[in-house]
């Protein structure tokens, strides 16, 4: 009898007994391997843009005799230069990690730059439907402007450097997120709490912020991630044209540019840091997929 | 890494479909990298004109690849008066342009007029001296009459500027002129352009009064392409595939692998007319101070750079001009600056430029960061990097911004920065004096605001020096000034080198302005 009634007890586990709940998001992002794996790649090159100064085996900008040094698993490597050296004769690894910086970094402050100029105008636009033809006339203007030729234009004015080049990727993401945000935001301003705040005689202000954007902006924020993989990748092209980073400052897309004169006798030096590009791209893309998946809740099953 | 260049540039030959190859034998493509705007001899000053100008079209005088010895080409015989200010020319008989005209002193002293008038506002107008008058007294005569004697004259009418055109052709094509035609009475004749592409030319018929420089007076091929392709790898690859059998234009990188090439051809000359430099402005802060500029010449290392950047295949330059030029000042050999990185420090430290936290000097508060202005683009980003490395060594941070060619020239002639990079061709030392360091030529090309009026009057005094030995001792004496006063960092001296397909006879390669083939009738098949 008390064995039988042990083993009753054994199998009514509790996950059995209580209705099925789902875990937290974080969890089920984990779940998802390959967006575990982008998730944890992304986080160690972020970790090691970060820590480049403590971490970089040589000073990423003094040039050296040695040219051109094969990485160490070529039959001429050295062992002070894992990755081998550029046509300057500078170690590859450490300009490698200070370029990750300035890429993500170019990167990171263009999206917020978009992404907080964007959602404004088209959380506005949604907000005051009189504005909105106004907004988004000046939006699908944008939209018409490549940002190649926009950051062109701004380095023509301002100078080569990281500053215009930020402020390029900054604009030509302003449009998409713009029309991504009035689109939430629509939708957000039908829903009946507004009508409620309305009634009640909350101001513009609190309506905007405390009912508009805190619902808008996880939504916002999912279509950021998802962007920050093209921005890196128009980053690193203008970069490429010799728009970006001013020397000595490394970058990964100047990098490469640097070593396609190279590229028939030391491909690494071009290969290296454009293999970089297309990881930071491919992770940043595979886990803003998979944080879209587990956040929106419209693709909840 | 195991890597095979000649199997990926088959592949790149497969890929860009090879089309030359297949082509009649007396047909030759030449590839280069970029084209002209025009090809009107006295509106261009892109060496990539000049270069398709030589073959055109002819000059009264020619240059031997010594860049010394002025040679004969339309003029048979010249004189000059004992004052030195007037040249007579005696015109080779039987000239003909290519639509078969003959060529009259009347379409020299035509070329001349044009060239002079401000209308043609010609940017190398300056070249052709001060000039009272220029007259035909019978069909085959030129005489030449200056104002002030001008000792370069000679050798400013070797250039592709003094180029003789035909007056029914520059009026009957009008704003086109160098655009749809050219009618000249060089080796070769214009066929077809088509711009940033290909600008064909067939030989022209008849054609026996070539300078006396090469082995026969005429071309030796029927028809020559010259092929833009920007990219320097894929030029590499369109010679050791075939698809261009002659070029001056592949990158130093690939000089050994061309040369270890059983199909390819590398000559290079001794002469390395062609020098790239950064200069200072001398009146701007930091760079003013000539321990500065003392400083920094020592501390770069140019021998490093050719060997290193340029694998051995350029000179390394302390001077100014190459010390082969004409009028160069040999008393200088041992006085130029050379790399001592720890007398660099030594001065600036006596000068008062200490080190800060940052590790860059700085005195009475002001920051040793001279800002420099190149080129965009892979050459001057090489050298300002390879620079700017070597001066934050020593303590000074140059800053460097690259801006596109199209911007670039008129970024130069302002006055916004303290360095700037710049590479030039010359024929002589006086060439290069007094292009650069008149004051007359502030704020382009003497960009350095260079402002003296002991140079001045030297320059002067060697323009119109009425024998060499006098004109010699004048621009040494202003070679000697602004060698001591530092105000140029000189980088390295590039050679011609020509690479060429086994099938072709190897060519003498020419340094006049840069343009390597020059007449282009030494270009022949072997037999």
């Amino acid at each position: 009898m008390t064995v039988t009634a042990d083993a009753n007890t054994t199998t009514a586990t509790p996950e059995d007994a209580a209705p099925p709940r789902r875990a937290p998001w974080w969890l089920r992002l984990l779940r998802d391997r390959a967006a575990a794996a982008a998730l944890i790649l992304l986080g160690l090159i972020v970790l090691a843009a970060i820590l480049a100064p403590l971490i970089s085996p040589a000073d990423p900008f003094a040039n050296s005799r040695n040219v051109m040094i094969p990485p160490i698993w070529s039959e001429r490597g050295m062992a002070e230069h894992l990755l081998g050296t550029d046509g300057q004769g500078r170690d590859i690894l450490s300009r490698l990690l200070y370029g990750t910086r300035v890429t993500l970094l170019i990167g990171l402050i263009g999206m917020g730059l978009g992404g907080v100029i964007g959602s404004l105008m088209g959380l506005v636009s949604a907000f005051y439907p009189r504005l909105d033809p106004w907004i988004m006339r000046l939006v699908d203007m944008m939209l018409s402007f490549p940002a190649i030729l926009l950051g062109l234009a701004l380095v023509a004015v301002m100078g080569q450097g990281v500053v215009p080049v930020t402020i390029a990727l900054g604009v030509a993401s302003i449009p998409d997120c713009a029309r991504i945000a009035r689109g939430i935001a629509v939708g957000i301003m039908k829903q009946e709490f507004i009508e409620a705040g309305r009634a009640v005689g909350l101001s513009d202000l609190t309506l905007f912020v405390r009912y508009l954007l805190r619902n808008a902006i996880s939504s916002i924020m999912i279509f950021m991630s998802l962007r920050f993989g093209q921005l890196i990748l128009l980053g690193a092209a203008l970069s490429f044209l010799g728009l970006g980073a001013r020397p000595p400052q490394a970058e990964l897309g100047m990098m490469a540019a640097q070593g396609r004169d190279f590229l028939l006798f030391a491909p690494h030096i071009a290969v290296i840091p454009s293999v970089l590009i297309f990881l930071i791209v491919l992770c940043a893309n595979v886990a803003g997929d998979a944080l879209r998946d587990v956040l929106d809740p419209r693709l909840r099953g | 890494m195991s890597f095979s260049p000649i199997r990926l540039s088959l592949a790149a030959a497969l890929a860009l479909g090879a089309p030359a190859i297949a082509a009649a034998q007396t047909s030759v493509t030449i590839v280069r990298e970029v084209d002209s705007n025009n090809y009107d001899p006295q509106k261009s000053t892109a060496r990539s004109a000049s270069e398709v100008l030589f073959m055109m079209g002819d000059t009264l005088v020619g240059l031997d690849p010594d860049m010394q010895t002025v040679v004969p080409m339309l003029a048979e015989s010249w004189e000059m008066s004992e004052d030195g200010l007037t040249y007579t020319f005696h015109l080779k008989d039987g000239v003909k342009f290519c639509d078969g005209k003959a060529m009259t002193a009347d379409d020299v002293v035509y070329t001349f007029d044009r060239w002079l008038d401000p209308e043609t506002k010609s940017p190398v107008a300056w070249r052709a001296g001060e000039v009272e008058s220029v007259t035909a007294p019978d069909p085959l005569t030129v005489v030449y009459k200056l104002k002030a004697p001008h000792s370069e004259l000679l050798y400013q009418l070797t250039q592709s500027f003094a180029t003789i055109i035909d007056k029914a052709n520059v009026e009957a094509l009008g704003p086109d002129f160098g655009v749809t035609g050219f009618n000249g009475t060089g080796p070769f004749c214009w066929q077809e352009w088509t711009p940033r592409n290909t600008m064909t030319l067939t030989k022209h018929e008849g054609y026996n009064w070539g300078p006396p420089i090469y082995d026969t007076p005429d071309a030796q091929v029927d028809e020559i392409t010259w092929q833009i392709v920007p990219e320097e790898n894929t030029r590499t690859v369109a010679v050791l595939t075939g698809q261009s059998q002659i070029t001056q234009y592949v990158p130093y990188i690939a000089l050994s692998q061309l040369r270890a090439a059983p199909n390819v051809n590398i000559e290079q000359s001794d002469a390395a007319f062609w020098t790239y430099f950064l200069g200072f402005k001398v009146d701007k802060p930091t760079v003013s101070d000539p321990v500065v500029r003392e400083a920094i010449n020592l501390a770069v290392n140019q021998q490093a750079m050719t060997e290193d950047l340029y694998f051995g295949e350029v000179q390394p330059a302390y001077s100014y001009v190459s010390e082969g030029a004409l009028d160069w000042n040999h008393a200088l050999d041992d006085e130029l600056p050379k790399y001592d990185p720890e007398k660099a420090v030594e001065i600036l430290e006596a000068d008062g430029w200490t080190l800060n936290s940052d590790g860059v000097r700085e005195k009475d508060g002001v920051k040793l960061q001279p800002l420099a202005y190149v080129f965009a683009g892979s050459t001057w980003s090489k050298i300002a990097e390879a620079v700017q490395a070597d001066l934050l060594k020593v303590g000074i941070d140059m800053q460097i911004q690259a801006f596109d060619a199209t911007i670039a020239w008129g970024k130069m002639s302002t006055q916004e920065f303290d360095m700037f990079g710049m590479s030039f061709p010359y024929v002589s030392s006086g060439d290069a004096l007094n292009l650069y360091f008149r004051s007359a030529n502030i704020p382009s090309p003497n960009r350095m605001n260079w402002n003296d009026a002991k140079t001045d009057e030297l320059l002067r005094t060697g323009l119109t020096a009425t024998n060499d030995a006098d004109r010699a001792a004048a621009y040494g004496e202003v070679l000697k000034q602004v060698h001591e006063a530092y105000v140029w960092l000189p980088l390295y001296h590039e050679p011609m080198t020509i690479a060429s397909s086994t099938e072709l006879k190897p060519v003498v390669p020419h340094n006049l302005y840069g343009c390597g083939l020059y007449k282009g009738i030494s270009i022949a098949y072997a037999d």
